[in-house]
């Protein structure tokens, strides 16, 4: 144990004195709330935007004020059809008894257009059908035989900001415990290799296995508090950055404490991969190019909940690294539960992959290939 | 006459398709420089790498001051020290650090640490850069910290491998210097190299490897035999 403490310290100290890892770090904290901000921004910027609508005809009495109302500008233009491609977002051609829209689907700000359009629409056309109603001396609530009360389990707002963050959050945890020991990982395998220190350490009677041990545990170290710093200043950036529609957002104690536990364990996980995959490569550059499908590999279980944000698998499916975390993550998010079940499942396959890359790593370790080929 | 620290008997080694050494055969003792010469791939290195347990041998065996190398590994890297030609420390550790960092891993006790390792800082004439960088460091400093790691747990079998091959000349002088002086402290050195001048002027015994083969061994004096220096009665052993 001594030997692995001692390999502990230093490994800390050498990434301590890495501008590599620490500006990787200090980016990491610094981008979250940067793109929250923007996110942000884009989203108010979209919410007050006044779009272009390009008309010809007569417009029917009251409508023109409802729709200036809605963030629609009115523009006499000749043709509807064609303006509706470049000149203005959206075209409407007004004709007795008729309305003809022209959009193009492929812009995004024709289909916010068409969308306040829509509602403005159904809007008038309500208002009109009740002062007819009215007019007859019929009451209007005809119109609505059957009226619905919703009634929201849970906070819509609350609800919303959870659905956010069970997207992000597994992503940035995932993509900041891989990333943030990368480095570390690499020059403490492929650099050691590299600049000629790997002979002499092995020549020291410590054990290898508690050697390795060593580097994994300051690997992993420095994965969580890059994961921690980046998720932490997420979430205070959200505290101060409003997100229409999801105006509250934060983390339980309990989805903060699964998240801690899982991000322990991916990071013993990724710190055993990467340290296996920088043994296998002769330098530092090219340990970076074996490591480069592991984002891709990483990122897509990830994605699964922007995709299917439903997916309620099975007990097997909490076998899959990775996806397992991201699952119970979610659960932990969205719904405030955990199935003590499939964390057990998650922990001990997280663990297990754990294992086998640090067996990995342990019988490269030892190859006298090693020795040979550096 | 006390056995000797190395013993290499009948040793085997191959490396791929590349069978490095053929059966070779040598011993080291205590108290004197003992040269392991030849040329570019005669086995010098992959001899000296199975001797300190970073190879094990295929056939024949290797005995480090009673322990044997394939059954007893870890006692022999307690009592070896290894310095070679490629200067690989830690850039970001000062030079205190990196020689610190080996003492632990070595078992210097904790009690022991500081002693150990401001006494190799002060032999070695460290003292001047011990608490700088190790990144800023010139090839000579590097090689002081180098011998300084290799050193630190005082190891009674100390192997140079083409130790002065990357360094000026001054620098290659201290670390003869050095050689010489540890022989003085009773430790068995063996020096691995291809510069014949250096041998013939540090080496009380010497053996010559060629492809993987014992071609002479004996004290320099009779390696040379009547040849003017050991240059010649190389160059006529391996042409």
């Amino acid at each position: 144990m001594i030997a692995l403490w001692i390999v502990f310290r230093k490994e800390i100290r050498e990434i301590l004195r890495d501008r590599r890892t620490l500006i990787a770090i200090g980016l990491a904290a610094l981008a979250t709330p940067l793109i929250l901000t923007v996110i942000s921004q884009l989203a108010t910027k979209t919410a007050t935007q006044i779009y272009t609508v390009g008309y010809s005809g007569e417009i029917p009495a009251g409508l023109d004020v409802l729709l200036t109302a809605t963030g629609l500008k009115l523009e006499r233009v000749s043709d509807p059809a064609t303006a509706a491609k470049q000149q203005v977002d959206l075209g409407v051609a007004f004709q007795p008894g008729q309305i003809d829209e022209y959009y193009d689907p492929t812009r995004q700000s024709a289909q916010i257009a068409d969308t306040r359009l829509q509602t403005v629409l159904g809007r008038y056309e309500s208002a009109k059908a009740a002062a007819a109603l009215q007019e007859r001396g019929i009451d209007p609530g005809v119109l609505h035989p059957l009226p619905v009360k919703v009634h929201p389990l849970s906070s819509p707002v609350k609800a919303a900001g959870n659905a956010f963050l069970s997207f992000f959050l597994p992503y940035i945890l995932i993509t900041m415990v891989l990333t943030g020991g990368l480095s570390a990982a690499l020059d403490s395998s492929a650099g050691e290799r590299e600049r000629k220190t790997l002979e002499s350490l092995l020549l020291t009677p410590a054990p290898r296995s508690r050697i390795l041990l060593g580097k994994i545990l300051a690997i992993s170290a420095i994965s969580l508090v890059s994961a921690i710093a980046a998720i932490g200043s997420m979430l205070l950036a959200l505290t101060q950055i409003a997100l229409p529609g999801a105006e509250s957002i934060g983390l339980s104690p309990l989805a903060a404490g699964v998240m801690v536990w899982l991000a322990i364990l991916l990071a013993g996980t990724f710190s055993s991969l990467t340290l296996t995959l920088g043994t296998l490569a002769k330098n530092f550059r090219q340990g970076q190019a074996y490591a480069t499908p592991l984002y891709f590999i990483t990122i897509f279980p990830a994605s699964i909940i922007l995709f299917i944000p439903d997916f309620n698998p099975n007990l097997a499916y909490y076998l899959i690294p990775i996806l397992n975390a991201v699952l119970i993550l979610r659960d932990a998010i969205v719904h405030n539960t955990v199935a003590w079940p499939a964390l057990g499942v998650t922990s001990a396959s997280l663990v297990a992959a754990g294992l086998i890359c640090w067996y990995t790593a342990l019988r490269l370790f030892t190859r006298e290939a090693l020795l040979v080929r550096s | 006459m006390s056995p000797a620290a190395v013993t290499v008997e009948r040793l085997e080694k191959t490396l791929g398709k590349n069978k490095v050494l053929r059966g070779i055969s040598l011993e080291a003792n205590a108290g004197e420089i003992f040269g392991l010469l030849g040329p570019n791939g005669a086995g010098k290195t992959t001899t000296l790498r199975v001797i300190c347990t970073l190879l094990a041998p295929d056939a024949g065996s290797v005995n480090v001051l009673g322990f044997d190398t394939r059954s007893m590994p870890e006692q022999v890297r307690r009592r070896v020290g290894v310095v070679t030609a490629d200067i690989g420390v830690y850039p970001r550790l000062s030079a205190r650090e990196n020689i610190t960092y080996f003492a632990q891993l070595s078992g210097v006790p904790d009690r022991d640490l500081k002693q150990r390792v401001d006494a190799v800082v002060d032999r070695l004439g460290i003292t001047s850069f011990a608490n700088q960088r190790a990144d800023s460091l010139s090839s000579g400093q590097k090689q002081k910290v180098a011998i300084g790691r290799a050193i630190v747990h005082d190891p009674e079998v100390l192997m140079f491998d083409e130790p002065t091959s990357n360094l000026d000349v001054l620098a290659s002088r201290e670390i003869r210097e050095f050689m010489v002086e540890s022989r003085g402290r009773g430790r068995c050195v063996i020096f691995s190299t291809h510069v014949l001048h250096d041998a013939e002027r540090l080496c009380d015994r010497v053996t010559i490897l060629h492809e993987g083969s014992v071609v002479a061994t004996g004290s320099t004096s009779e390696v040379r035999g009547a040849h003017r220096d050991l240059e010649d009665a190389f160059l006529e052993l391996v042409l």
